[in-house]
């Protein structure tokens, strides 16, 4: 008897973990796939991008993947020894372009017959995490996976490096590709100012009073937006880029703002006493916000233009952070942890019906943000003194991190 | 029993090592890619929209840069004023606190300074940074109470970003939660 309690007990700590590891005992149903390096010469890149490549068709989750890395003539229809019993074989090779990037070429085999083929072009070596991500990229959109747009974005994260230290990090999803934009100063709130990721927002905490700029990536150019007394932080961006919400306190007092850049007027959206934080567009005429006006922050709704005021989350403690796509919700939630204290997690709610989902069960949760298409959550997580990258693909509910080793993470948007 | 602890034990490191397996292996550190790398060509990773061939360019051409303006706060300093500290998630002054206050208005009447309002590390929102700016807002209104003229006060959030204690007990948080003077 007391073995099956110890069992069972084992047997419920898999079920109440994160997603990832309910899908992975599905593993043995998919079928087998096995990464070759068909480039001419085998060399530390070819075996660096296999490792890139791994990782990428993992999330793709399609597969059950053989990680082990082998060799073979690219145009071999017949997979590498080792390889004998995978059904699809995806090939690559590596042709450096003499001027720091590769060209690249890709093919998948089924069951020998070649399925898919395809020439990449990198720019620079030092690029080859998203070179990957096309690559799995366009595997997944050729095998019907769900939209997967999101995996070749860029994601910019503030990092804490120390007191009044931070640094501003452009990077991709795994983290194996960063890059610092700014750093030496006090920074926060990082946001995309557009769709195209060509510029974006964020807080400068050195000048005399917080003040929002604008970055663009391609010159590195900066232009001031906005200053205020207290805080000045950029919360959202409308589909066309041309209008900001920002929390703001020009009267000592935190309140969220309708910003044109167009016109470069303000317009004050909420005037409660308290705290009103984190405007989020939802649509053209509604915004979304996170308010202590019951006690403690929670999520609230209004129509720009009104004063009527309509809670959004009804269940848990402390939920100050939030995402929103069409009629779902994702906000952090504060719970009491197993080991005592707290502990942060996201829930997935509908707005329709408020039936709830929880999404994480392991470490501090924070700062969700909806891919555009609504297929994955991306969002902070900390674990100890550790700081991560969370994905979470709602469409197959699995999830995946990927750690920071430097500093703590600030905030992040893709 | 010892045995069926052990196995329990091999099991649970399965069971985690099963979590950690799903990170990649890896590791650009930030000190590779700062400023030196400024790259070529398009701002944008691109690729094209069928099979065939694909292209992809730069992230970016900004490059790291120091702070971006002289008048930060990090010059300025606080000449023994004392720190006002916090109750979690509360931005109401404690009994405890009043006569440090109180010490404090009687050295800053006739100053221009910046009162810096500071929270823990449990959130790095937007929320917990207007946490930081009510506690400010508080001692303003009790440093006014004192005599201090309000126009000689400038506050700013500053959020878990400028911690005084980095150790993980409540001891080292309380003295986070707090509101700092700073003089020009």
């Amino acid at each position: 008897m007391r073995y099956i309690l110890i069992l069972t007990f084992f047997i419920s700590m898999l079920w109440s973990a994160d997603a990832t590891l309910e899908v992975t005992k599905n593993v043995g149903m998919l079928p087998k796939l096995a990464i070759e390096d068909g480039s001419l010469i085998a060399n530390p890149t070819g075996s660096k991008f296999h490792k890139m490549l791994s990782a990428d068709m993992n999330v793709v989750s399609l597969f059950d993947l053989d990680e082990s890395y082998a060799s073979q003539s690219f145009d071999n229809p017949q997979a590498a020894g080792m390889h004998k019993d995978a059904v699809y074989i995806l090939r690559y090779r590596l042709v450096p372009d003499g001027s720091g990037g590769y060209r690249t070429d890709v093919k998948l085999f089924q069951n020998s017959l070649e399925l898919f083929s395809k020439i990449y072009y990198l720019k620079q070596s030092e690029m080859l995490v998203f070179l990957a991500h096309s690559v799995a990229y366009d595997i997944n959109a050729k095998m019907g996976g769900g939209p997967l747009e999101w995996m070749k974005r860029k994601v910019l994260f503030v990092r804490l490096s120390g007191p009044r230290r931070s640094d501003i990090v452009a990077a991709d999803y795994t983290l194996s590709y960063q890059k610092v934009i700014l750093s030496g100063g006090m920074y926060g709130f990082v946001k995309w100012a557009n769709r195209e990721q060509t510029d974006f927002y964020y807080t400068s905490l050195n000048d005399y009073h917080p003040t929002i700029y604008r970055v663009n990536l391609a010159t590195g150019s900066k232009t001031a937006i906005i200053s205020s007394d207290g805080m000045a932080v950029c919360s959202d961006v409308s589909e066309d880029g041309n209008r900001l919400l920002l929390t703001l306190a020009p009267s000592d007092q935190p309140d969220i703002y309708l910003y044109d850049l167009r016109t470069k007027n303000k317009t004050r959206l909420t005037d409660y006493s308290g705290i009103d934080v984190s405007g989020q567009f939802m649509g053209e005429d509604r915004i979304a916000f996170v308010s202590n006006r019951m006690g403690s922050p929670n999520i609230f709704s209004k129509k720009i233009g009104e004063s009527a005021i309509n809670q959004v989350v009804f269940e848990g403690k402390n939920n100050s952070t939030y995402s929103t796509y069409r009629d779902w919700i994702v906000y952090k939630a504060r719970e009491a942890s197993s080991a005592g204290g707290s502990t942060f997690n996201l829930h997935l709610s509908s707005l329709n019906n408020n039936s709830i989902r929880r999404l994480t069960s392991s470490g501090d949760n924070d700062y969700p943000r909806f891919s555009h298409d609504g297929e994955a959550v991306l969002h902070i997580k900390h674990e100890g003194s550790r700081s991560m990258v969370g994905i979470i693909r709602l469409g197959v509910n699995k999830s995946f991190s990927f750690p920071l080793h430097i500093g703590r993470m600030q905030s992040i948007d893709w | 029993m010892k045995r069926v602890a052990y196995l329990s034990a091999v099991l649970a490191v399965l069971v985690f090592s099963g979590c950690s397996s799903k990170e990649p292996s890896i590791d650009a550190t930030a000190n590779n890619s700062v400023a030196g790398n400024a790259s070529k060509g398009s701002a944008s990773a691109q690729t094209s929209a069928t099979d065939g061939s694909a292209v992809i360019g730069s992230v970016t051409n900004a490059s790291s840069n120091s702070a971006d303006n002289a008048a930060g706060t990090s010059s300025t300093e606080n000449s023994g004023m004392a720190n006002i500290l916090f109750d979690y998630n509360k931005f109401d002054i404690r009994e405890d606190m009043m006569a440090s206050v109180k010490g404090n208005a009687a050295l800053l009447k006739n100053k221009t300074f910046k009162l810096e309002g500071n929270c823990d590390e449990f959130g790095s929102d937007e929320y917990n940074f207007a946490l930081g700016l009510k506690r400010a807002n508080a001692v303003k209104t009790a440093l006014m109470n004192e005599g201090v003229s309000a126009d000689s006060i400038s506050m700013v959030s500053l959020g878990e970003g400028n911690p005084a204690c980095t150790e993980k007990t409540q001891e080292c948080w309380a003295k986070n939660r707090r509101v700092e003077v700073k003089l020009p």
